[in-house]
């Protein structure tokens, strides 16, 4: 329900100026007729501009640090302006397809890694793959797997800022109640330590059925089951197979188990989390800046591997450079340029509770260093798995929230849940894919 | 001369309500897309599909108006009933009567989303308050009120209830004080009670308010969305899924415009009908009275 409605059709547009920027960066540090360049460093050496930046950063540190960031940016580059726009992330969501239609549109925006597909395919953002070049950045210089996120239909259209995988949060004293004192990293010391603390009289982990957080951990456990989401061209749903029913399966077991109380509302697990109630909870990256923690014994670990192989769910968001009609393909070369430093210089960013997409910033010791909670979230990156690019795969993800949700509450079997959310799900990717022409 | 103190108001209707409606119309008999250019005539076609079972929608839109039936069956009587009585003790003569109508009438003008956060606490299963009193007084600890049916219904009316029966109170409030008080003690002479004189005049004189406040409860308790939104997301799977959410999830964020055009426009007519039952009901009652 974040995404909004759209209209018209911006294609063309976007080559148009893809073309134009090329022509200004496409060799390392030429110099276009009348325009700017983006130089290998990530210098800019075009006239003077202005560029509006567009993100939905509101709550948290973010508020703080992000004009902090900007200050330092705009001091350091005397010919270069960024004016910031934050505002909430669905309102950009409504707001971003119609002002890059009417050519005003910011110059360089982020956006989460399962809204990129969905904007490529209407043509709304430019294609970055000579400002990733010019920029130096490949797929080896984020953790494996985002850098792709930004690729539709062969063309690369953003680049990973950061990353947000799930992890397992423990509180330590009501672990120790049930004798629980080291953390859990498989099925079998996992279900051990449920079982302690169920006659120790504590239901370890809250099992919710909805986005928050039961659907990223049904998503980590059937790939840990060695199932995935879609099919590889994302014409077909396959999260009814064995692997995901396994992990449904798994997850209502705790509720008969009685690890987990049954009903669980939104929310409620890390609220019984932070009250002492429960000793485990599957959350993201971004609960370790949750003040409530203060005061509590807890730790953040790596989620248990309960399937055959290793994997956690991840988010990422991503810079693009939108198509605006008319876009000054010196802007965009200065929204590189920051795009860039931004980067180079998101060290800071540890502090949101999301993990900085740059390998030579997020392996730089001291970051983990200043940040200890982050050391488990780092170590997952090698095995993490992100979001499906496809557009208007949104909709199609949503069923599956209702599957869990029905299968935990009774209504249905996990298996019956599931069959139904996929059959529904193609219905979606067949109306996607004669919506989008994808 | 009218026209020109209606001018106004005109200009505003039409560029908001009128104009929008007519373009959804439209809308609802092409295959409208926001990804082109072109938009094509399909004629009754997205309204056949909504009742042609098998078509992508016809099952969700029908769960979805169930929903939405449930909704108003069980909220209505709460909403009319319950701000009637308030009504009729805050017209006795009681000291601080002023301060309780703006107590009742105060949830009201809170936002949705601040109902649903708040209640979304006092309504958690393991955590809440209410549960917690429940408990305290024998009943079962853990009632699922925004995860499981039936309960999800109880919350819904009942939010519904705290939230906006303030509105009706003070109609009611109005209408009350328009009931000649020659009635009552004409009522009194000939020996009725307390129960007898709600019945014989305060009913009859409440009516026209009557008649409006069903309409209109009717109309908002069927266009509910923002307390399912928010405090059962629709869930359980899609129980409380009501039309309106549904509607706008498919125009909205599927960029389904034209199926989901016809849908509002379906549940227009369903809305139509029911008000217009209600008004020809009620309508004859009046009338019948006035004879009287």
């Amino acid at each position: 329900m974040r995404k909004s409605v759209t209209r018209g059709m911006g294609a063309g547009l976007a080559v148009v100026v893809g073309l134009a920027l090329a022509a200004c960066s496409g060799s390392g540090s030429a110099k276009a007729p009348g325009g700017g360049a983006v130089t290998g460093n990530g210098g800019y050496n075009g006239p003077k501009v202005e560029i509006t930046f567009w993100h939905g950063w509101t709550g948290g540190a973010a508020p703080t640090l992000v004009p902090q960031m900007i200050d330092k940016f705009n001091a350091a580059h005397p010919n270069i302006v960024v004016k910031a726009v934050p505002q909430e992330w669905g309102d950009i969501a409504s707001k971003l397809p119609l002002a890059i239609k009417a050519g005003k549109g910011p110059d360089v925006a982020v956006l989460h890694g399962d809204d990129l597909a969905t904007y490529a395919a209407q043509g709304l953002l430019l294609k970055a793959d000579d400002i990733v070049h010019t920029l130096g950045y490949s797929a080896s210089s984020f953790p494996p797997g985002v850098f792709d996120k930004g690729n539709y239909k062969g063309a690369q259209y953003a680049v990973p800022w950061s990353v947000t995988p799930l992890g397992l949060y423990v509180n330590k004293t009501v672990a120790a109640k049930g004798g629980v004192n080291d953390v859990p990293t498989d099925k079998a010391s996992y279900e051990a330590a449920l079982k302690s603390l169920k006659s120790a009289g504590v239901q370890g982990e809250w099992v919710d059925g909805y986005v928050f957080t039961g659907t990223f951990e049904f998503e980590s456990l059937l790939w840990q089951f060695g199932g995935d989401l879609y099919n590889k061209d994302v014409s077909q749903a396959t999260f009814n197979s064995p692997a995901g029913v396994q992990a449904l399966t798994w997850m209502k077991s705790l509720i008969d188990n009685g690890y987990s109380p049954a009903n669980v509302a939104q929310d409620g697990n890390i609220k019984a989390l932070l009250a002492g109630q429960t000793a485990f909870n599957w959350n993201g990256v971004w609960q370790t800046t949750n003040s409530a923690f203060k005061g509590l014994d807890w730790t953040a670990a790596a989620v248990p591997q309960i399937g055959t192989q290793k994997a956690v769910w991840s988010s990422s968001t991503h810079w693009v450079f939108p198509a605006n009609k008319g876009q000054d393909p010196n802007k965009t070369a200065a929204a590189a340029t920051f795009v860039k430093w931004m980067n180079d210089n998101s060290a800071g960013w540890a502090q949101t509770g999301e993990l900085p997409a740059a390998n030579t910033v997020r392996n730089d010791p001291s970051l983990v260093a200043t940040y200890p909670n982050l050391k488990a979230f780092i170590a997952e990156l090698d095995y993490a798995h992100y979001e499906t690019v496809s557009p208007g795969i949104n909709e199609a993800n949503a069923l599956i929230t209702t599957a869990i949700n029905e299968a935990l509450t009774g209504k249905a079997t996990p298996q019956a849940a599931l069959d139904e959310a996929k059959q529904k799900a193609d219905q979606i990717l067949q109306q996607n894919r004669s919506k989008y022409g994808a | 001369m009218a026209y020109l103190f209606l001018a106004p108001f005109l200009a505003l209707f039409a560029t908001f309500v009128l104009a929008p409606a007519a373009y959804g119309l439209w809308i609802s008999v092409t295959d409208w897309s926001p990804f082109r250019d072109v938009q094509h005539f399909v004629g009754l076609r997205n309204y056949a599909d909504l009742f042609t079972a098998g078509s992508p929608f016809h099952d969700d839109f029908w769960q979805s108006m169930g929903a939405t039936g449930v909704f108003v069956l069980a909220s209505v009587p709460f909403l009319v009933v319950v701000p009637l009585l308030v009504a009729v003790l805050l017209n006795q003569r009681i000291r601080g009567g002023t301060v309780f109508r703006t107590i009742f009438f105060a949830p009201y003008v809170l936002g949705v989303a601040v109902v649903g956060v708040v209640w979304g606490y006092v309504l958690d299963t393991q955590s809440g308050i209410l549960n917690h009193l429940a408990h305290a007084v024998g009943i079962r600890a853990d009632i699922p009120w925004t995860v499981d049916t039936p309960w999800v219904w109880v919350a819904l009316v009942g939010v519904t209830l705290w939230w906006t029966s303030g509105l009706n109170t003070v109609i009611f409030l109005a209408g009350l004080k328009g009931i000649n008080t020659e009635l009552y003690e004409a009522a009194a002479l000939d020996g009725a009670g307390a129960v007898r004189s709600f019945f014989a005049v305060t009913l009859p004189g409440l009516r026209p308010v009557m008649l409006f406040i069903t309409t209109t409860t009717v109309l908002a308790s069927a266009n509910m969305f923002g307390q399912s939104y928010l405090l059962t997301k629709g869930g359980p799977g899609n129980a409380t899924r009501t039309a309106i959410m549904y509607i706008a999830d498919q125009g909205l964020s599927q960029n389904n415009m034209a199926p989901a055009a016809a849908m509002s426009y379906v549940l227009f007519a369903f809305l139509a009908v029911v008000s217009l039952i209600n008004f020809r009901l009620q309508r004859e009652r009046l009338e019948k009275g006035r004879v009287r």
